[in-house]
C-alpha cells in the first residue's frame, strides 16, 4: 500500500489505569484512559460515518438548489457553513459530498481487502515457482505510487461510481497482498498447520481454518488502516477531477472548486472538506493504532 | 558490491518491462482509443480511422507493441496527440523543473527530520518529544491537497507575501533567481511538512535505538562529552535507516508531488501527468510512467550504496 510508513501513536502517553479503581465510573474511565487512541478512533470514526450517511436525513436542504442574492457568503444563519460561488448551500453540499465519498470508498476498501488476502494467501500456499511469479507481478505494481497508477488507468475508463470502486479497489491491494503473503510463508511451517496437513487437510481448509484465524489482528489492523486509504485516493482523485464526476460533488471536488476562486478568501469553502477528508484519515490511524495496541501483545 | 548492484538492476528492468507492457496493453485495449479524445465524441467513422492510419493506431496490437519498444530503444517516446510535438523534447524542460523542485525539497525536509529526529531521540519519553509526537501524528494524516490549498490561502491570499502559482513572474522582463525562488516556497514548505512526518519519526526512533547502545555508555564511561558522542557515532548510524526511509519514500514523494504542482500550477512532471490524464495524452502518460518508474528503482538503487558507503557491512548481506 502506498501509504505504509505509518507513524506509530503515542503509546508512551497512555496512562495505565490503577488496579485500585473501585467505583464503576472510575473503572470506566480506567479502561477509556488504558485505550484513548482506540476510542479516539472509534468516536472520530463514528462521526465521519455519521456525517455521510445518517445526516442527509436530518438536514434537508437540496445541495444544488441555486440562491444567487446568497453566492459566496460567509457562514450565517440561514447558511450555517455559508454558499458556493453559485449561492448553494455549502452543509448540504459537504452532507451530499460525504455520501458521494464514502459509498464509493467503503466498498473499494473491502474490495481491495478481499483481494488482496486472495492473491497473499493464494501466492503463499503455492508451489514456489507460482510464488514468484505472483511475487514479481506484485513488484511491477508496487513499484509506481498508487496515485499515479490510479491516476493513469482514471482516465481510461469512464467514471462512475462502479467504475471508481472497481478501480480504488483493484489497484490498492498489493501491499496487504504482500504482508499476507509473508505471514502465509511464516505461519506455514508451525506445528499446528503441519499436524493439520498431516492428518489430511487441504490447503484451502488450512487457509480458512487455520491461517485466516492466526493473521485476523493483523488483517483487521490493516484492514481498518486501507478504509482510510481509500477514503484519501477518492479524494484525491477528485480533487484532480479524475474521481467523482460533476453535477455530483464530494470532499475532493468541493475543495478544487474552492481553490479555484481561493482569491476571494472562501475559507469557509477549504476548511471543512479538508478538514472532513483529514478526520477521515486520523479516524483509520487511530482506530488501526489502537487495535494494534491491544493486540500487540498477544502475539 | 557491484554484485549486489547489478542482481538489483536486473531485477528492477524485470520489474519496468513487466509495468511497461500492462500499461501499453491497458491503453491500447480500452474501447473507442485515444482517437475519440482528440477529434471529441462526435468525430465520424472516417476521421477516426484516418487519424487512427496516421498515428499507427491500425496496425496488429503485437506490432504497435515491436514498434513502440524499438522507438524506445531508439530514445524516441511517441508523439503527444494533443500538442503534436515530440514526447521527449517536451518533457526535458518540465523534467527539470520537477528535478528543481524535488532536490529542493528533499534537502530541506532531511535536514529538518534530522535535527527533529535528533530532538526527538535524545529527549525520548519526555516533553519535548512528546510534542513532536504528536504533531508527526497529525501531519501524516493531512492530505497534500489541503495542505496546499491552507498554505494558499495564509500565505497568499491572507498575508500576500507568497505566489500561489506558476514557477516565475512571467512579467518581469527576465526572470530573477529571487523570483523562481518565491514561487518555490509554498510547493517546497507543502512537501516537506507531509515528508518530515513520517521521515522525523523514524530517525527518532533509530537515534533512541543507537543510543541505548553499549557502545555509547563505553564511551560516556570513558569520559567521551555527550555532543561528541551524539555527533560522533550515534548520528552515522541512525542515519542507515534514514536512506533506506528516504530512497523508498521517494514515489510517495512523487505523488504529494503530482498534487502539489496541480495546485500550484508548477510546470512539472506531475502537473504534466495531471493534465494529459484529463485529456487522454496517452503518450505522454505512458513515459510519465516509465520515467516514474525508474526514478523509484532508481531511489532505492541509490539508497542501497549511499548505506553501503555508511557502513560496509550493509554490501555484503
Amino acid at each position: 500500500m502506498a501509504f505504509s510508513t505509518r507513524v506509530p501513536a503515542m503509546s508512551e502517553q497512555i496512562a495505565t489505569a490503577g488496579g485500585m479503581a473501585a467505583a464503576p465510573f472510575a473503572r470506566w474511565l480506567g479502561w477509556i484512559s488504558q485505550r484513548s487512541t482506540l476510542v479516539t478512533g472509534l468516536v472520530i470514526s463514528g462521526l465521519i460515518l455519521f456525517i455521510g450517511f445518517a445526516a442527509p436525513f436530518l438536514y434537508h436542504v437540496d445541495p444544488y438548489a441555486i440562491h444567487p442574492a446568497h453566492a459566496l457568503e460567509a457562514p450565517s444563519w440561514a447558511f450555517p457553513f455559508g454558499t458556493d460561488e453559485l449561492g448553494r448551500d455549502e452543509l448540504a453540499l459537504l452532507l451530499s459530498g460525504g455520501f458521494a465519498t464514502l459509498v464509493v470508498a467503503l466498498p473499494a476498501a473491502i474490495l481491495a481487502f478481499v483481494v488482496g488476502v486472495t492473491y497473499g494467501l493464494a501466492s503463499g500456499l503455492a508451489p514456489a515457482w507460482v510464488d514468484r511469479l505472483m511475487m514479481r507481478l506484485l513488484d511491477a505494481v508496487l513499484a509506481l505510487p498508487s496515485l499515479i497508477i490510479l491516476i493513469f488507468f482514471a482516465s481510461l475508463v469512464t467514471l462512475n461510481n462502479t467504475s471508481l470502486i472497481l478501480l480504488l479497489g483493484f489497484i490498492s491491494w498489493p501491499g496487504l497482498a504482500r504482508l499476507v503473503r509473508n505471514e502465509t510463508l511464516a505461519q506455514r511451517g508451525r506445528d499446528f498447520v503441519l499436524a493439520a496437513e498431516q492428518m489430511g487437510a487441504g490447503r484451502v481448509y488450512v487457509a480458512r481454518v487455520h491461517l485466516l484465524r492466526v493473521m485476523a489482528p493483523v488483517l483487521v489492523v490493516n484492514g481498518t488502516f486501507m478504509v482510510g486509504d481509500s477514503v484519501f485516493a477518492l479524494s484525491a482523485l477528485s480533487f484532480l477531477g479524475l474521481g467523482v464526476q460533476p453535477p455530483q460533488v464530494s470532499w475532493g471536488s468541493l475543495l478544487e472548486s474552492a481553490l479555484d476562486i481561493i482569491a476571494l478568501d472562501p475559507w469557509w469553502l477549504i476548511l471543512p472538506p479538508g478538514l472532513l477528508v483529514f478526520g477521515s484519515l486520523l479516524a483509520a490511524s487511530l482506530t488501526g493504532q489502537g487495535l494494534l495496541q491491544r493486540w500487540g501483545n498477544n502475539r | 558490491m557491484i554484485k549486489m548492484v547489478t542482481t538489483r538492476l536486473a531485477s528492477s528492468t524485470l520489474t519496468i518491462f513487466i509495468l511497461v507492457t500492462m500499461v501499453f496493453f491497458m491503453v491500447h485495449l480500452t474501447p473507442g482509443g485515444p482517437a475519440y479524445s482528440i477529434l471529441g465524441q462526435k468525430a465520424t467513422a472516417a476521421s477516426v480511422a484516418n487519424l487512427n492510419a496516421r498515428l499507427g493506431l491500425d496496425q496488429p496490437l503485437l506490432k504497435q507493441y515491436g514498434i513502440w519498444w524499438w522507438h524506445l530503444a531508439q530514445g524516441q517516446l511517441g508523439y503527444s496527440y494533443l500538442l503534436n510535438r515530440p514526447v521527449g523534447q517536451l518533457l526535458w524542460q518540465y523534467e527539470l523543473n520537477t528535478l528543481v523542485f524535488y532536490t529542493v525539497s528533499i534537502v530541506v525536509s532531511t535536514v529538518l527530520s534530522i535535527l527533529l529526529g535528533l530532538v526527538q531521540g535524545v529527549y525520548f519519553g519526555r516533553w519535548p518529544a512528546k510534542i513532536i509526537g504528536g504533531l508527526q501524528l497529525g501531519f501524516y494524516a493531512l492530505p497534500a491537497f489541503f495542505v496546499a490549498a491552507m498554505l494558499v490561502l495564509w500565505f497568499s491570499v491572507d498575508l500576500p507575501w507568497l505566489p500561489a502559482s506558476g514557477i516565475t513572474n512571467l512579467r518581469l522582463p527576465s526572470p530573477t533567481i529571487a523570483s523562481y525562488a518565491a514561487h518555490l516556497v509554498l510547493p517546497v514548505t507543502t512537501i516537506t511538512l507531509l515528508t518530515v512526518s513520517s521521515l522525523s519519526r523514524y530517525f527518532g526512533e533509530a537515534v533512541h535505538e543507537e543510543l541505548a547502545k553499549d557502545y555509547v555508555r563505553t564511551a560516556r564511561a570513558k569520559g567521551v562529552s555527550f555532543p561528541a558522542i551524539l555527533f560522533g557515532h550515534v548520528l552515522r548510524n541512525a542515519l542507515r535507516p534514514l536512506v533506506t526511509i528516504l530512497g523508498l519514500s521517494f514515489p510517495y514523494i512523487f505523488t504529494g508531488g503530482v498534487i502539489v504542482e496541480s495546485v500550484f500550477n508548477y510546470p512539472g512532471l506531475g502537473w504534466l501527468m495531471w493534465r494529459s490524464a484529463l485529456s487522454q495524452d496517452y503518450p505522454i502518460l505512458i513515459a510519465i510512467v516509465l520515467i516514474i518508474g525508474i526514478l523509484t528503482v532508481l531511489g532505492n538503487l541509490l539508497a542501497d550504496l549511499v548505506n553501503g558507503l555508511l557502513d560496509p557491512r550493509a554490501s555484503y548481506e
